[in-house]
């Protein structure tokens, strides 16, 4: 008896002991590497991108020689720039599009595999595929979908005589970025649908089966239960898909290099042509670039957060 | 537990519908179909396909694929081991990294005053674009004259992955029970061997989740591969098949082949291990 109460005490001293003395040794070890690596390849970067963004910077060979040029890169992009007001009216159509038809097909696809229907599992594999592989294989495997002469598609529209539908996708000037918002969504819809499943199965059946038992129809019970349930996973998952689609480039890369004529131009493609395309030797305007669409993608993602979460009343 | 049961049942039960049926099959059959065209071009040659796309390979010319690998003219094996080295060395790196820091981030014995906010930080980083980092760690490769190695791509890629393998190891430390950490002391254990001897074993599920995750995007990454690496023999495969198709572009059956052996090895572990892709892919995704 004496004796475990001793322990007893022995262990809540001990306890204030921890509290005092901390474990530093066991800190620095732990958080250590992995923070100065952080701070070297990720804030660091961060910070250098926005102080290049006011200067002038040419790489050449090992030397960089460094210009302090003010607010000038800013002022051409919001004024001379016209490659990227296309870039941009290009980027944010499709970060409405985008969005809104990802978000629309992939909550009905997860509200009804949430019911089971027959082949669920196969539906949910062959959906998410697209995932695993690399943007550059999607990109080139849609460049022949999509080709005038023997892509699948128009190969399909001539088959069943529409002929006047059969274009050429991805040579015209109004159709690419059409083409190029629809090959990111066949890539990247089976990831939203995951998500939203995961989170209709985070759900507790019971309020589904109240719902039941007040009488209502399977619609109504969707409608006015599950889906109000969904909303933080859906607002989550929306939001990861605006800034899938503000950012993204290995598709569009591959697809259509932004081409032609900067048709289907993206910021993010614009950005990487600028820095190490053009061979404009200035790596400063591109920083700059990067600067305000990093802003543009914030400013976006807070409005969503606030007009999208749900009102806590 | 048994009503419970019922209930789920009732709920779920299944929705028998034909037109649903229908429309589910035609939707699934857009997935399916590019990747069995490719597969069938990959099995034909190039003259054959001009004359009809959609032939069928009835005599399946498995040579291409023996061409793919062993040509010395297409250099696909050297593509295949530059993106192994590149991913397996970035991968190690966010491995150590990240299971040293989700263990001193998830467990109350490291609690310190700012460690939260330092968690905030890390986390923080998932907003950020490459297209942010990506010059500024262009000039620090080239200041150090790295550019054109594959340790550029290995120690950017390191970074890549380490605040999402940080908070998912440090979520899944945080709910193991405390009495193991405290058994392995009393047993005279310090703190890296209660670490690696006792917590890591335990860890293994957010483990695998890491490396299923980061493996994913180091093998696919792009942008980063044509910036820092543009001598062709030590291009990765993503960065390779860009120019595959200005190459050898109209062979289709040769980028056909191309196409299907760069993605086979992640399709057939995929087919296995289905579930397992889907849960640590839905795990990565962190609340935005």
């Amino acid at each position: 008896m004496t004796s475990s109460v001793q322990t007893q005490r022995v262990a809540a001293e001990e306890v204030a002991l921890r509290k005092v003395r901390r474990p530093w040794g066991g800190i620095l070890l732990f958080l250590g590497p992995a923070m100065i690596y952080y701070l070297i390849f990720t804030v660091y970067p961060f910070f250098a991108s926005i102080y290049y963004s006011v200067t002038s910077i040419t790489p050449v060979g090992g030397k960089i020689t460094t210009t302090f040029v003010g607010l000038q890169n800013y002022i051409a992009i919001f004024t001379t720039d016209d490659v990227f007001r296309q870039a941009v009216r290009n980027s944010l159509l499709w970060s409405v599009v985008g969005p809104a038809l990802e978000m629309t097909v992939a909550t009905a696809l997860a509200v009804v595999i949430y019911f089971r229907v027959p082949f669920h599992r196969f539906y949910r594999v062959a959906w998410f595929t697209p995932i695993l592989m690399s943007g550059v294989i999607v990109g080139i495997i849609f460049r022949w979908v999509f080709d005038y002469d023997w892509g699948l598609l128009d190969s399909v529209l001539r088959a069943v005589g529409l002929d006047a539908l059969a274009l050429n996708w991805l040579g015209r000037l109004d159709t690419p970025i059409w083409v190029v918002i629809a090959v990111h969504f066949w890539a990247t819809v089976g990831y939203s649908f995951v998500l939203l499943l995961a989170g209709l199965s985070a759900i507790p059946v019971d309020l589904m089966e109240a719902a039941y038992i007040d009488g209502a129809s399977r619609l109504r019970a969707v409608w006015h239960v599950l889906l109000p349930l969904l909303r933080p996973t859906w607002v989550t998952v929306l939001i990861l898909s605006f800034m899938g689609k503000m950012n993204a480039f290995n598709v569009v890369w591959a697809l259509t290099m932004g081409g032609p004529m900067h048709a289907s131009e993206t910021v993010a493609t614009y950005i990487q042509k600028r820095a190490f395309g053009w061979s404009t030797l200035d790596l400063g305007y591109p920083a700059a670039l990067s600067v305000v669409w990093f802003c543009a993608v914030m400013i976006g993602v807070f409005v969503l957060r606030r007009w999208l979460q749900p009102k806590t009343d | 537990m048994f009503s419970v049961h019922i209930s789920r049942a009732r709920v779920l039960a299944g929705i028998r519908s034909i037109p649903i049926t229908v429309v589910l099959m035609l939707f699934t059959l857009i997935f399916i179909i590019p990747f069995a065209w490719m597969i069938s071009l990959s099995l034909r040659t190039s003259g054959d396909i001009l004359l009809n796309p959609y032939g069928l390979p009835l005599n399946p010319r498995w040579s291409n694929y023996w061409k793919l690998l062993f040509d010395p003219a297409i250099k696909f094996y050297q593509y295949f081991v530059n993106s192994i080295i590149v991913t397996s060395l970035s991968l190690l790196i966010t491995i150590v990294l990240s299971t040293l820091a989700g263990y001193g981030f998830g467990r109350p014995r490291y609690e310190f005053p700012w460690r939260s906010a330092l968690f905030g930080l890390l986390l923080f980083s998932l907003m950020l674009p490459h297209q942010i980092l990506y010059i500024p760690q262009y000039v620090m490769m080239a200041q150090y004259k790295l550019i054109n190695t594959r340790w550029a791509l290995i120690l950017i890629y390191g970074s890549l992955g380490l605040p999402v393998s940080i908070y998912l190891m440090s979520t899944y430390f945080a709910q193991l029970p405390g009495e193991l950490e405290d058994a392995a002391r009393i047993d005279g254990a310090d703190d890296l061997r209660t670490f690696w001897h006792v917590m890591l074993p335990i860890a293994r599920p957010a483990l695998a989740t890491v490396i299923l995750i980061n493996f994913l995007s180091y093998w696919n990454e792009l942008l980063l591969a044509i910036t820092m690496v543009t001598k062709p023999s030590l291009r990765t495969l993503p960065a390779a098949m860009m120019n595959f198709v200005g190459d050898i572009g109209t062979d289709y059956a040769m980028v056909a082949t191309s196409l299907v052996a760069a993605m086979l090895p992640i399709l057939i572990l995929y087919i296995l291990l289905s579930e397992k892709f889907i849960e640590g892919l839905t795990a990565g995704a962190i609340k935005g």
